[in-house]
């Protein structure tokens, strides 16, 4: 996927192939364990994920300077540098130390608006296929509404409106994402109510909502869990190019994306620091690529 | 056209043919040997998985990994064609060695009209110069081959035309370039049992019209005793029995090819017999001959080692130790 | 054909109209008065009442929006504050070369995604293919703006073979050339990923068309393997390959926003991002409203393109 992220691809492709969502077999943890004991790249990418995340949460332990912490003296300071391992930027704060606080929030807003997209998205299209009619005709038409506009566009236009801050970047992200994950599972609902067991419970008597919840959500959701995974490399890097432009965190506070914009005014006399907040959005979304494609070819290989 | 010096048009010796898994290989062609001669149809006839459909994409080397041809040789036009060079195989095929598969709809490009895919393989094979004289030599193709309204055939697409139509394209666009061999794979079983009788008839006409030889394919006996002069019979990726068509199907000497007619409906019998077990795990053979699990007249023998190759018993060859042991 | 293309016209309205009630939405989302946020800080108390007046903003909401939505369709897109002038005009001109811009990036993209893809199908689980995904994972995981600093860093900087932003040249600029020159950076940039994206489903596509059984076929018939690859195999693969190509590039209409700002590309990007500096809500809301209609309408076309080449689509239901 791409940087500034465009969700409308993949459910396009499931649209036109024309074929049948698959029905999540049993025993998905345990293809999904398998999967990652054979995968090499997988398990490493994961692994290292961890690791990560695992610093950025810790950071009060990790950071080895405050990251607020101004200098007259070390600015732009190239990574290396005694005492900063990845350099200062132009106000002499040390760079490691902002990375690892800026990641909390740069990790944050890719996953959170993919997980509320997952959650509201999947919600419609599950209603949207599985009461067709009036239901889905309302839903996706208000879904076909948000896909008029280009997703980076609404993204800012929504964060622009809402006003600046962490919370109004997830949100604007996730009324980006909902449209797309409602398309997938719509999609995927469809092709399971085509299903006898769903028109057996129905005979049967058993209520919508318990079937729903019960047989169609395990069912239906490995399409969009798929398709989910897929994407939280490219909304992260969504989010921080947000971020980047100036709409979600606010200076001082660090943010991978909004240092990167900060220090791009040193790009002349300070190039390799100036590049160093991209490395880990890069890092991330491409270990979000290698776990997303193991967690998609168990899911959903159609999607391929 | 030219022959070796006895008149046979192919030679098949030993042909080896092998899949790579990941834990074993398999030997799905185990020295499969035989002869088609000028003018001739040979049918060779078993179960599916006995290997018939691998011998003959082996023959044509249109087999790719993890399916590799590891042994044997392939005798046409006094070459063996297993050992040509690519390049030199390439113009062999459909050239002078064609042939048409079972399922006609998944054979077709489906994006290009009848017309067009006839006029691309006469195009391609030097037949004809340009489009113009492609396009009538199109159209008489086709109409040798029986398809009314040909004109509107050329037009059409693979999804737009009944299978037996498009089995009939097919050997159009087979026969195009005057082929010598036309391997034939179970050309007529996905079609309805009336049209299949016509396609047995139009390969017929054809072979004797254009003097070709068919390798004909078929897991049927009726059809193959429509067709065949003469008849090799697989079972796990080795010939049982071969000879005359008219000596094998009136004395079937090997076992299995005694069930197999057995299994035929015939105007006088009215129970049908069918073959007990189930068809050999090529994985994990068993010790002794192939068809010994399976075999009414297995011996202790039988089942421990492999039977020779081929004992001949008057005009047929058998691959069998109850011949084996009288011959001697 | 033409009832599937006129089925999916006539559901353009609907769609339309939508947009119109999301951007109206908008600026009603914006903390404060109305007014206030479409005329400037500045304005005075009269002008602004004048302004209420003039839209009805002191009539309930749905007449609000029909005032609104006349004046839309009008091309009236309001003025913008920092600049005093029609937002139309300005978003027009911007809009042009982002235009420019996503045009030349798309066709970047493309062409490398498809060469990449087709490489790759046809040497699969060679060097030549894992070489080629592995480019293309990397291209989709690099933030578009931060190549686009690494880029400038590199050639503009390091060694000065292109300019560091901007559209033309200070000095004698203006030429086609010139803009030209100005384009390579931002377009590497902004291609880049879309380019993996293609490549990988080109791969997809083709290694999908390889599996089927006509392929054989093909061979048994004596015709080389770049014959078939090219009369064959990549016009079946072409609907998926075609749609993706369509996609992205729609997609680069909006995704190249990033660029823009990197290369101070003066496209609706950057205008975007300077409005938002500068509180210009007409400008940013007409910005949306444009780009909405072209977006939908460069969507159609590409569901057109598709149908037409794949007639699976025109009977099955649109959702």
């Amino acid at each position: 996927m791409i940087s500034g992220a465009n969700p409308s691809a993949a459910p396009e492709l499931l649209r036109v192939s024309g074929v049948e969502a698959p029905l999540q077999q049993p025993g998905t943890l345990r293809a999904l364990w398998g999967r990652f004991r054979h995968d090499r790249l997988a398990t490493a990418a994961l692994a290292i994920l961890a690791l990560i995340v695992v610093i950025c949460i810790a950071a009060p332990l990790t950071s080895p300077h405050d990251p607020l912490a101004t200098q007259a003296v070390n600015r732009l300071a190239p990574p290396g540098s005694p005492g900063h391992l990845l350099g200062t930027d132009g106000a002499g704060r040390d760079l490691l130390s902002r990375l690892i606080w800026g990641g909390r929030i740069s990790l944050m807003t890719g996953v959170a608006p993919v997980v509320i997209g997952l959650l509201v998205g999947g919600l419609f299209g599950l209603l949207a296929g599985y009461y067709g009619g009036v239901t889905r005709t309302v839903i996706m038409r208000c879904v076909d509404v948000l896909f008029a506009f280009p997703a980076v566009l609404l993204a800012i236009a929504i964060a622009v409106t809402l006003g600046a801050g962490t919370r109004n970047v997830i949100i604007a992200l996730a009324v980006v994402l909902v449209p797309s994950v409602a398309r997938v599972t719509e999609s995927a609902t469809i092709s399971a109510c085509s299903q006898e067991y769903i028109e057996a419970a129905k005979a049967s008597g058993v209520n919508d909502a318990s079937i729903i919840v019960f047989q169609l959500v395990r069912n239906v959701a490995s399409a969009p869990l798929a398709y989910c995974f897929s994407i939280i490399g490219p909304v992260i890097v969504f989010a921080a190019g947000l971020n980047f432009l100036g709409l979600g965190i606010q200076p001082p506070d660090p943010e991978w994306g909004s240092m990167l914009y900060s220090l791009q005014s040193s790009l002349l006399f300070a190039p390799l620091t100036s590049i160093v907040p991209g490395v880990p959005i890069a890092i991330a979304a491409l270990l979000f690529d290698v776990i997303g494609n193991a967690v998609r070819d168990v899911l959903d290989p159609r999607l391929a | 056209m030219s022959t070796s010096s006895n008149g046979t048009l192919l030679s098949v010796q030993g042909l080896q043919t092998r899949i790579k898994g990941d834990r074993h290989s398999i030997t799905v062609v185990d020295g499969v040997s035989f002869e088609l001669g000028q003018q001739q149809v040979l049918a060779l006839i078993g179960e599916s998985g006995s290997g018939k459909t691998m011998t003959a994409l082996s023959i044509l080397r249109l087999v790719a990994a993890p399916v590799a041809i590891t042994g044997g040789e392939v005798w046409y036009e006094g070459k063996d064609i297993l050992r040509l060079p690519a390049e030199k195989m390439r113009t062999l095929r459909g050239r002078r060695i064609a042939m048409i598969f079972q399922n006609p709809r998944d054979r077709f490009d489906p994006l290009r009209t009848i017309g067009d895919q006839l006029i691309e393989v006469l195009m391609h094979h030097g037949i004809t110069q340009n489009r113009s004289e492609a396009s009538r030599r199109a159209l008489s193709l086709l109409r040798e081959v029986k398809l009314l309204d040909a004109e509107r055939v050329m037009k059409m697409y693979p999804n737009e035309v009944s299978g037996g139509m498009l089995q009939r394209a097919m050997i159009a666009i087979a026969i195009a370039p005057a082929p010598d061999l036309l391997i034939a794979d179970e050309p007529t079983s996905s079609l309805d049992v009336t049209i299949q009788s016509e396609i047995l008839d139009l390969l017929k006409s054809v072979e004797t019209a254009r003097r070709m030889s068919i390798l004909f394919i078929t897991h049927d006996i009726s059809v193959a005793q429509q067709v065949a002069d003469t008849v090799a019979v697989m079972y796990a990726g080795q010939i049982v029995e071969y000879g005359k068509a008219s000596e094998v199907f009136a004395h079937p000497q090997h076992p299995y090819t005694q069930a197999l007619m057995a299994s035929v409906p015939t105007p006088t019998s009215d129970v049908l017999q069918p073959i007990h077990g189930l068809p050999a795990d090529l994985a994990h053979p068993p010790p002794g001959c192939r068809f010994a699990p399976r075999c009414p007249s297995a011996s202790v023998h039988g089942r421990a080692s492999e039977p020779p190759p081929f004992v001949q018993t008057e005009n047929v060859g058998v691959r069998c130790w109850l011949y084996a042991e009288a011959g001697q | 054909m033409l009832s599937y293309a006129a089925r999916r016209v006539v559901l353009l309205v609907p769609v339309l109209l939508g947009a119109t009630v999301v951007v109206f939405g908008l600026i009603h989302l914006i903390p404060g008065d109305p007014a206030g946020a479409l005329l400037g800080p500045t304005s005075s108390d009269a002008t602004r009442a004048a302004f209420r007046h003039d839209l009805g903003l002191d009539q309930p909401l749905p007449i609000q929006y029909g005032v609104w939505l006349w004046h839309v369709l009008h091309l009236d897109l309001g003025i913008s504050i920092a600049r005093r002038q029609p937002v139309i005009s300005i978003v027009w001109e911007a809009f042009q070369h982002t235009l420019l811009l996503a045009a030349v990036a798309a066709l970047l993209a493309n062409v490398v995604g498809l060469f990449l893809g087709i490489v790759a199908a046809t040497r699969q689980f060679g060097i030549a293919d894992r070489a080629a995904m592995g480019f293309a994972a990397l291209a989709t995981a690099i933030p578009s703006y931060w190549l686009g600093l690494i880029l400038v860093v590199l050639l503009a900087l390091k060694v000065q073979i292109f300019p560091t932003g901007g559209m033309t040249s200070a000095i004698d600029g203006g030429s086609p050339f010139d803009i030209f020159w100005h384009l390579v950076l931002p377009a590497m940039a902004a291609g880049a990923a879309p380019a993996g994206i293609v490549a990988r489903t080109v791969r997809a596509s083709v290694l999908e068309v390889l599996r089927l059984d006509f392929v054989q076929a093909l061979r048994a018939r004596g015709f080389s393997e770049s014959t078939i690859l090219f009369r064959h195999i990549v016009p079946n693969a072409f609907p998926t390959i075609l749609t993706v190509m369509g996609l992205q590039a729609g997609y680069l209409l909006g995704g190249v926003a990033f660029v823009e700002v990197v290369f101070s590309w003066p496209g609706i990007g950057n205008l975007l991002f300077l409005s938002i500096g500068q509180r210009d809500y007409p400008v940013i809301l007409g910005v949306m409203l444009f780009v909405s209609f072209v977006f939908v309408l460069l969507n159609l076309a590409v569901d057109l393109m598709h149908a037409a080449l794949d007639p699976r689509v025109r009977t099955s239901v649109a959702a």
